[in-house]
């Protein structure tokens, strides 16, 4: 989850937010290029006196034609790299199914039992010492982890969207429609995120939680929760 | 991956030099290759004005050049590290096995000799 205060993105749990995060900082090298050409030439600007001698411009016009299309070209290529990184979809191990509701979620793992489970914020006085404000839920996903997982998303009632920033994934979730992500957690633990389309007065308070666990320990809990 | 970050130092407002991988060896050889390309073009031609212009378009240059040359290596070395990661773990899952290579590579060892 985030910090306090903090701006960056989560450390990244999942190949694509590695490739994401990747692309973000280079990004920000190819702005701060430009910012510092274009805080070059405004200052030059201010320092020359105003003349009307100008005719002909064609050098000038032939750089700033030629230039913006490198700078795009730059960040287009990886940017589409990663689009298409984004919708292969590897043959996946488990597939979820999540439910926007208002204002929770409903999962299903319907692969091999029928598990079936709402989940819904913890309320703060209900909350545990040491546990997170708003964020915390009753009963989390539990997935294994370094497996491909198919997430199929739809809602109930109205939009709702299902996001967790430290795997890279935010998909919609509309009613009458499936929408579908995979992802792959590279490690255990525990990653947070929040319902991301305004859907009502408890908007704010329908977290997802997602729990990646070495697959043993997900058998374990998928036999208990099934018993 | 996560690594120990350090207390950010953001340039010109966005740019994290301290925890982006590349940004400050990027912008470090930039500045010296803006010093260099501005400095020689001063000393050749006496021009302020256009060493300036020079020196600038060194920084964007250089800075540029050394971030794509060192984003490549790393990105390279980390396929490597999955690789190795990977290896290590197939090792340990098949070592004995009969979908063991080593035991594949030892059996065609002892057929042909």
């Amino acid at each position: 989850m985030a910090n306090h205060s903090q701006l960056g993105f989560q450390d990244a749990s999942s190949p694509i937010m590695e490739e994401l995060v990747e692309f973000h900082d280079h990004a920000l090298m190819v702005a701060l290029a430009i910012c510092s050409l274009v805080l070059y030439l405004l200052t030059l600007m201010l320092m020359e006196k105003l003349s009307s001698n100008t005719v002909d411009a064609q050098e000038v016009e032939l750089i700033w034609t030629i230039l913006p299309a490198i700078v795009l070209v730059l960040l287009a290529l990886p940017s589409l790299q990663i689009l298409y990184m984004m919708d292969e979809i590897d043959e996946p191990d488990l597939t979820l199914k999540a439910i926007g509701h208002q204002w929770y979620w409903t999962y299903e793992y319907t692969d091999f039992k029928d598990l079936s489970f709402d989940s819904y914020m913890t309320p703060t006085t209900d909350l545990p010492l040491g546990h997170f404000r708003l964020l915390e839920v009753d009963h989390r996903i539990v997935i294994p982890m370094e497996s491909p997982i198919r997430v199929i998303i739809t809602a109930d009632d109205v939009l709702h969207s299902w996001a967790v920033p430290a795997l890279g994934v935010k998909t919609d979730a509309i009613p009458g429609r499936l929408n579908q992500t995979s992802f792959i957690t590279t490690r255990p633990g525990v990653f947070y995120g929040q319902c991301s389309e305004i859907c009502g007065a408890n908007h704010s308070y329908m977290p997802i939680v997602v729990e990646s666990t070495p697959l043993k320990h997900f058998e374990a809990w998928s036999s208990l929760l099934s018993s | 991956m996560i690594s120990v970050r350090q207390q950010s130092f953001k340039l010109l407002g966005f740019l994290d030099v301290k925890n982006v991988p590349c940004a400050r060896e990027s912008v470090l050889y930039g500045s010296l290759g803006s010093l260099v390309v501005g400095l020689g073009h001063f000393l050749a031609t006496s021009r302020v004005r256009r060493s300036c212009d020079f020196a600038v378009g060194g920084f964007i240059c250089t800075m540029l050049g050394y971030w794509f040359y060192c984003r490549y290596n790393l990105a390279q070395q980390r396929i490597r590290q999955r690789m190795l990661k990977e290896g290590m773990r197939n090792k340990m899952l098949f070592e004995g096995s009969s979908f063991d290579p080593e035991k594949k590579q030892t059996g065609n060892e002892r057929s042909n000799s």
